[in-house]
């Protein structure tokens, strides 16, 4: 047997964004891969140190592009920590209805990367059309398409419009007409069933042993959510569900990703509905941050994203504004890693079936980097 | 079920498409609360370099203008480097005199070639875009302020 062995990455267009992964090839047959990350590192951990905890927040955005209002999330829960404050009522309803719109986003702008490989280019464009209606909304609501830097330590930056309620129902409408036409469209095409069917398996007690989480741990059948398991925020007021899958292989992860959307969109619809007409929108926070420890524990589109905050007030040089320490952990790397070599060493995976197996991992690999 | 898909596609095909033709027919979507391009109004700034330590990429320089200003006494005014802005508003936040405003005129219009006119001095700032535009991001935004959190504490 002769071994080759490829780089795929980080330009090729079958690589899940700035990542490179080194295969390890017999003919067509992947024996082994290894993630090379470190092409997206922009040191945000070290540059928060130096800055103010309220500009940290707009750093914090762009650790993960696809998904950034988790990342605030798990970093204002962090902050509301150490601070002592519970959000208003109102502004805990906006965090959830923004969370849910992001990983709306998030998961539509995976349809789009997912779609490509298997080479259903209409679903694609159908996607990115259902997102285009998300990020307006996002426009509207938080003055920005990707980066919102809505979501604030003690409640919301500044309160939601007028016509939240309309505009929202009708965003959704728009947007669940379009995600009902690619469910009939590609997830229930033979085709599409054909090519991810079986493909990637990974079973229960190995997703939770491998450290995966999101929609690849539930996926595989397991029920858990964080959401639902803290209930933070605005989730415990609301009703919805845990979508899973069973066999635990590329279709299912992709048929959770899909069956969420309902969810995500469920969720706003009775978000809006409940939310108080008035009251605060957020808390005003002293600049100085006390000493504290604050670790912030979210459901993100990918998985668990956790922000763990350390603020001292024997920094040297005496820096009150800004936090000792930050880290960040983002659920990418456990699946890029443990989780896809386990697959890779389990399952004959050829060189064209890779893109599917890590298309239904949904990596950001910015998380991986920071 | 192929009948069925083939109907789904004629459909499509017959909408009207998503994209915008900008900047041949339409101009960039906006709202009003999209944050673009800074407003200064000189006449309100007190040079007190609040923005300047607000601003998390380090956009923001102040420069010397001469010329009377009865408010500020150290003749600075704040100018932003748009090849470093982030567009997150914390300058028009952190502004005490709400001199800094800023407007929808997107960074689609500020596209340059030239790297050196990314600089916008003060005098440019306090020039409004030459192009339709409103102003969008005041302080307004942020009424009625927030409140201290009231006394008891509790996790986030
Ligand atoms: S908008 Fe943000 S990045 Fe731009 S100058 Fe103001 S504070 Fe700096
Ligand atoms: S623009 Fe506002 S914050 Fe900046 S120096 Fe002038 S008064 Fe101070």
């Amino acid at each position: 047997m002769r071994k080759l062995q490829v780089f795929l990455g980080p330009q090729h267009p079958g690589a899940p964004g700035n990542v490179a992964f080194l295969l390890t090839l017999d003919g067509e047959r992947i024996l082994d891969v290894d993630l090379i990350p470190g092409f997206l590192h922009r040191g945000f951990e070290k540059m928060m140190e130096y800055r103010r905890w309220d500009m940290d927040l707009v750093m914090s955005a762009r650790i993960c592009v696809e998904d950034p209002d988790h990342v605030e999330l798990s970093y204002t829960h962090a902050m509301d920590q150490i601070f002592g404050v519970d959000p208003p009522e109102r502004a805990k309803y906006a965090r959830t209805i923004v969370a849910e719109f992001s990983r709306l986003a998030s998961h539509l702008l995976w349809m789009m990367h997912f779609a490509g490989p298997v080479a259903a280019r209409y679903a694609t464009s159908w996607a990115i059309a259902a997102r285009e209606e998300v990020l307006k909304w996002f426009d509207y609501v938080a003055g920005h398409r990707i980066y919102h830097h809505y979501i604030y330590p003690g409640g919301v930056r500044w309160n939601l419009p007028k016509d939240l309620k309309e505009r929202t129902l009708q965003v959704l409408d728009r947007v669940e007409g379009l995600v009902r036409d690619m469910e009939r469209g590609f997830f229930l095409h033979p085709v599409f069933q054909r090519r991810a069917r079986d493909v990637g398996r990974l079973k229960a007690s190995d997703a939770v042993r491998l450290g995966a989480t999101g929609p690849v741990l539930r996926g595989s059948g397991v029920a858990h959510d964080i959401r639902k398991a803290l209930k933070y925020d605005a989730y415990g007021m609301v009703d919805f569900e845990i979508p899973k899958g069973e066999y635990g292989d590329a279709y299912d992860r992709a048929m959770v990703r899909l069956r969420e959307m309902y969810v995500s969109i469920g969720i706003i619809r009775q978000a809006v509905q409940q939310i108080p007409e008035e009251g605060p929108y957020r808390w005003r926070l002293p600049m100085a941050l006390p000493p504290g420890e604050g670790v912030g524990r979210v459901e993100s589109a990918r998985g668990e994203f956790m922000t763990h905050i350390v603020s001292t007030t024997e920094k040297p040089g005496g820096r009150p504004l800004e936090p000792y320490r930050i880290k960040f952990r983002g659920p990418t790397m456990a699946h890029l890693t443990t989780v896809l070599k386990h697959i890779v060493h389990n399952e004959e995976i050829t060189v064209a079936d890779f893109p599917v197996v890590v298309g239904s991992l949904d990596p950001c690999p910015p998380d991986i980097d920071r | 079920m192929v009948l069925k898909l083939l109907g789904l596609g004629f459909r499509y095909l017959l909408r009207r498409p998503y994209t915008r033709l900008y900047p041949y027919k339409e101009p960039p979507f906006t709202t009003e609360r999209t944050r673009a391009r800074h407003l200064l109004y000189m006449d309100r700034c007190i040079g007190c370099r609040a923005c300047q330590l607000a601003c998390p990429a380090d956009a923001i320089k102040m420069y010397k203008i001469e010329g009377e200003w009865p408010k500020n006494r150290l003749k600075i005014f704040p100018g932003v480097d748009y090849s470093r802005c982030t567009y997150c508003g914390l300058c028009v936040e952190a502004c005490p005199t709400s001199a800094l405003v800023m407007t929808d005129y997107t960074m689609e219009h500020l596209i340059t070639e030239d790297k050196s006119t990314t600089l916008y001095t003060p005098e440019m700032l306090a020039e409004p875009p030459k192009g339709e535009h409103r102003v969008t991001f005041t302080k307004d935004l942020l009424k009625p302020p927030p409140q201290p959190p009231p006394k008891k504490g509790g996790g986030g």
